[in-house]
């Protein structure tokens, strides 16, 4: 058995060469299945069957030996040859470059870091402008979103919940902190890749559908904290951040991918006779 | 585009984008190491089940009793001797069926099966003695249940083999095998070493873990 | 290239003359790739309707408490069978059988490595699943009437054994499963070797179509997988009938062994079903949104990576088990690692989407159905690798609602999306894009009116497994619209048959290339004649039709 057999000359003027139809597998099959039944039922059905499968193993034998049996299937009408379809093909640039990845053009991850980063600390204004308005206390809404980790926390009363508590701040400025630069560089990633409209996805889109999830959730991930939350000022929140987050990102300058740079521009090599970024594709 | 760049395209895309050569890898050969990969899974399954209940057993006879090398049967040393050194003579006789002796083929390819008989003969003896001198049966605890099944199967795989050795002997007498066959019957001695292979991870986890 | 003349080749090449015999040996006898796969695929559809018979039994009894449609002995066969069907009897010869139609197709060859082994491993399936299906009228339950398997379709030990489960119906469980496995292992060894040595010349590896690579490493998974489940069930059979002691508790053997086996068989195996769904939809989303299917490479480190760390996890299944927290850490983190490559792959064709000109024909709607009830499922599969949230829900409803948004959501979606897809090129016709959509809404809006109520009848403590319940709990409600969902996956199955019936003998003609397509198998007659290629293509890219369609502009300089 070669491998040439696998791809007989397509030149043959009679037809293909292809293995010859046999029911002996069938046989052999039917054997093995019997053998397997008698087990179950009766014992003579297992003779039955071994005598069975033996006929199509040696069948199945005389197939392959000494040589494949192999019959000719004669030509049919060819496939149709292959055009391209009447349409014309969209390119989505232009150029050179049509085979480029979308977007071609992304913001710095910095934007989507500094974005984050200034969100969260307005976002946390408006919270604790929040807190203030509604229960006189520079903390409370701190002292909520300390909550989420700390154990214990979220079954305290408004009034114990308006006090400061040192920890809370610990951990809900590192909750702060953490999840801004993380929703920010998410914002830098994918606004760019929203065709329109983009402030709209940043600022009410996203927002409101966090927001839709947390409400929705909250009583079966922690019944407790949800009595405590105000929504109104909840949403606002999200809302600033996202707004924020969101401006500073699109006000950005875009950069290009790297996608036609070469492997040594990637890699930060310079050297005379390498091309410029973005000059040669590959 | 014009007619001409449609044109020129194929033949200037099989200049620029050379096809890839092709290997020669051998049908045959590639799925008898597929079977052995996955017959490796199945005894993996059967010697790892082994392992676990390595002296979990309560009551006797226990593997220390009648299996140990030093204690009993040095005939499984002698036995496996006989089953591993079958595969130099089936190497052998692919060898002389490569180069087109036949009646050489022949005789290395009796001495496997040969050999390969004295080890079944060799393990139905052992298994004898274990059944009717020490009282092991696959009922009696878990070592017997999982020595029988592990050698059990291994010999179930050792009596296939001769039996496909024995088809190729009796048509190299009849005249049937050629040169042409290399292939076929190499894909075969695969099979053969595997099933020494194993028996090398049966005997060891059997009768040197087991009885330690 | 000489035309020979000779009426053009039908998908049942029927001679008038020829008598229903003849015909019939046409089929029994044939070893070509593409009857076998038709076979395979008509076969795991029958199969579908019986399981789907089965669960609806089930769903009818469980639509309010203390309903009396079946009893307790029934119910737990039905849901048995109903679990053994749909994974042996349905997914794996679905996915066989269309990656025995295709692979060789699109690797431009003329049929597998072994065609002979190829309808043995067929007529393996074939009669295992009968043989299972046997056990209806043939094994003697404990009243001497004939029963079938009712031991769950993961049969857990000590239950299985001869002491708890009397009469044959677990002997049929291993022998009809054990059956088919054998055929899967030796068609999984086909694919792998036909993957390997038959691609036409230009083929490397990396400019394989997805889908063979997909069904390349699925094949090497059952190559792995399957032989231990042999193991054991052998083992489980040596217990019942010769008295050994492996999984016999009495006898000093081992339960938490046979869970640990099979589980190790079977989370690889549910890998095995869902690795041809992503399969087949990164065939069909690029093709639908016209745009080449974006990171092919990381596709491809993907689908080894899930292939790899499929075979580490098997321990989530086991939590509730008992075993030491390490074990229980450890097999937390592996499971949760198997979403980074899932997630890759989710990310990936997403952004082959992105930009693209979708196309919303059937194909495209249930692949899009996969992707978003795939992503449900992956979610609450990453929810439940979380221990202690796993502890709450394990062998409740909610892991039924998972594996059913990965299985039902995912797997059998894209089989509808492949069979939308691919039948035009099997049968030459194509299906009605109209009943097509009735088809999919119709299942969308009953899958999830049926499984989404099961997390939360889950989350509120509904074991799984249980024939009735009481009033007072509460579950109610959310099982009566788990039922209700039953009645619209009826209808779109209804339209589904009707559709296929019609396409068989009225459709439209498709010709050789009805999505404008790019794949080899486009590149030939539908249906392809029984050589598949009067001449065996040669391949520059991954996109070899795209080539010729676009000389101008071909694919091979940007790869
Ligand atoms: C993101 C990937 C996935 C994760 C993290 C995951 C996790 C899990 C876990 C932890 C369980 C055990 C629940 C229990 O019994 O307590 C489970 C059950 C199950 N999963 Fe998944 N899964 C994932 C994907 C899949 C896929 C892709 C499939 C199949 C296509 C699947 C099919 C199943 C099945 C059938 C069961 C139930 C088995 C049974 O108990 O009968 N899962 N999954
Ligand atoms: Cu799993």
């Amino acid at each position: 058995m070669t491998t040439d057999e696998l791809h007989p000359r397509p030149s043959e003027p009679q037809g293909i060469e292809l293995p010859a139809p046999s029911s002996s597998p069938f046989t052999c099959a039917f054997g093995v299945t019997l053998i397997a039944a008698g087990l179950v039922t009766q014992w003579i059905v297992t003779i039955i069957g071994a005598m069975i499968m033996l006929i199509g193993a040696i069948g199945w034998f005389k197939e392959v030996h000494p040589d494949d049996r192999e019959e000719t299937i004669p030509f049919e009408e060819g496939p149709a040859a292959i055009t391209a379809r009447n349409q014309k093909v969209l390119r989505l640039m232009q150029g050179t470059r049509h085979r480029q990845r979308v977007p071609a053009e992304i913001h710095p991850y910095s934007a989507g870091l500094w974005g984050g980063i200034i969100a969260g600390i307005v976002m946390a204004v408006v919270a604790t402008i929040g807190s203030l308005i509604e229960h006189g206390s520079l903390w409370y809404a701190c002292n909520l979103l300390s909550a989420t980790i700390l154990i214990g926390v979220e079954s305290q009363t408004a009034e114990q919940l308006a006090q400061f508590n040192s920890t809370s701040l610990i951990v809900a400025i590192t909750i702060q902190v953490v999840m801004s630069i993380f929703i920010g560089l998410i914002y830098g990633a994918v606004l760019p890749m929203i065709p329109r409209f983009q402030l709209l996805f940043a600022a009410a889109f996203v927002p409101l559908l966090w927001t839709g999830l947390t409400w929705a959730t909250i009583s079966v991930i922690n019944p407790t904290l949800q009595a405590n939350i105000d929504w109104l000022w909840f949403i606002g929140a999200q809302i600033t951040f996202g707004l924020v987050a969101g401006w500073w990102i699109i006000h950005t300058e875009k950069i290009d991918t790297m996608q036609n740079w070469s492997y040594l521009e990637r890699t930060g090599m310079e050297s005379p006779g390498i091309p410029s970024q973005g000059g040669e594709e590959s | 585009m014009t007619q001409a760049t449609a044109k020129s395209m194929p033949s200037a895309s099989t200049m620029e984008a050379p096809v890839a050569p092709r290997r020669n890898l051998n049908r045959g050969k590639l799925g008898m190491a597929c079977l052995i990969c996955s017959e490796i899974t199945f005894f993996g399954t059967l010697l790892a089940t082994y392992l676990f209940y390595i002296g979990r057993d309560i009551s006797g006879p226990y593997p220390q009793d009648v299996l140990d090398i030093s204690v009993a049967p040095m005939k499984v040393v002698f036995n496996s001797i006989f089953l591993l050194t079958s595969s130099i003579w089936i190497v052998l006789a692919v060898k002389a069926l490569r180069k087109g002796r036949i009646k050489t083929f022949a005789c290395w390819w009796l001495l496997t099966i040969l050999f390969g008989v004295e080890f079944l003969v060799g393990t139905g003896m052992e298994w004898y003695g274990l059944i009717v001198d020490d009282g092991l049966t696959i009922r009696t605890n878990l070592f017997g249940s999982g020595f029988y099944t592990v050698v059990g199967f291994h010999a179930g795989h050792v009596c296939c083999g001769l039996i496909l050795l024995t088809i190729i002997f009796i048509l190299t007498l009849c005249g049937y095998m050629h040169k042409r066959h290399t292939h076929k019957v190499d894909m075969l001695s695969w099979y053969w070493h595997f099933v020494d292979g194993i028996w090398i991870a049966v005997f060891t986890i059997v009768y040197i873990l087991g009885t330690a | 290239m000489t035309i020979l003349e000779k009426p053009k080749q039908t998908l049942h090449t029927k001679d008038p003359n020829a008598s229903f015999l003849s015909y019939m040996h046409q089929w029994i006898a044939t070893s070509d790739h593409k009857k076998l796969g038709v076979m395979y695929v008509t076969t795991g559809l029958l199969f579908f309707l019986i399981g789907g018979l089965e669960a609806a039994m089930m769903r009818w009894q469980l639509a309010w408490s203390g309903m009396d449609v079946v009893g307790p002995e029934e119910f737990n066969r039905l849901f048995t069978m109903h679990g053994t069907t749909m994974v042996f009897l349905v997914g794996m010869p679905i996915l066989l059988g269309v990656a025995n139609y295709l692979v060789p197709l699109m690797i431009g060859a003329r049929d597998l490595a072994f065609p002979r082994l190829n309808a043995f491993g067929f007529w393996l399936f074939f009669f295992g699943g009968l043989l299972l299906y046997f056990s209806y009228f043939g094994a003697q339950g404990l009243y001497g009437m004939g029963s079938a398997p009712d031991v769950g379709w993961f049969a857990y030990a000590p239950l299985t054994e001869r002491t708890f489960s009397r009469g044959h119906s677990t002997d049929y469980w291993i022998l009809g499963i054990g059956i088919s496995g054998f055929g899967s292992i030796a068609t999984g060894i086909n694919l792998i070797t036909t993957i390997l040595t038959m691609r036409c010349p230009g083929m490397s590896l990396m400019k394989m179509p997805l889908f063979v690579w997909l069904m390349f490493i699925d094949a090497i998974l059952i190559m792995i997988a399957m032989p231990p489940l042999t193991a054991a069930q052998i083992m489980l059979l040596f217990d019942r009938w010769l008295g050994a002691h492996f999984f016999d508790t009495q006898g000093g053997g081992s339960a938490v062994l046979w869970q640990n086996l099979f589980w190790f068989f079977g989370h690889p195996e549910v890998y095995i079903l869902i690795l041809p769904a992503f399969a087949y939809v990164s065939e069909i989303i690029p093709v639908f949104s016209r745009k080449v299917i974006f990171g092919y490479p990381l596709m491809v480190a993907a689908t080894i990576a899930i292939g790899f760390i499929s075979l580490g996890v098997w321990v989530h299944h086991m939590f509730a088990l008992g075993l030491s927290p390490m074990v229980n850490a450890i097999f937390m983190g592996s499971t949760m690692l198997i979403a980074v490559p899932t997630g890759i792959k989710m990310f990936n064709w997403i952004a082959t989407l992105y930009g693209g000109r979708i196309r919303f024909q059937t194909p495209m709607l249930f692949s899009l159905g996969f992707l978003t009830q795939f992503l449900l499922g992956g979610l609450t599969g990453i929810m439940l690798a979380v221990v202690p949230f796993d502890w709450q829900v394990s062998d409740s409803y909610f892991v039924v609602g998972h594996f059913h948004y990965v299985l039902f959501g995912g797997l059998v979606f894209s089989i509808f999306a492949a069979i939308y897809y691919w039948m035009p090129k099997v049968t030459g016709r194509m299906l009605s894009e109209t009943l097509g959509k009735w088809h999919f809404w119709l299942l969308f809006i009953g899958f999830n009116l049926t499984f989404g109520p099961m997390h939360v009848s889950g989350m509120l403590g509904m074991p799984r497994r249980i024939y009735t319940y009481h009033p007072d709990r509460g579950w109610e409600l959310w099982n009566l619209l788990s039922s209700i969902g039953v009645l619209f996956q009826i209808a779109a199955i209804l339209f589904f048959t009707y559709n296929v019936l019609n396409s068989l003998f009225k459709g439209k003609k498709a010709g050789d290339d009805p999505w404008d397509a790019w794949t080899l198998e486009w590149e030939t007659t539908s249906p392809p004649p029984e050589y598949n290629f009067p001449e065996i293509p040669t391949v520059h890219s991954r996109r070899p039709l795209w080539d010729k369609k676009h000389p101008e502009d071909p694919d091979w300089k940007y790869e």
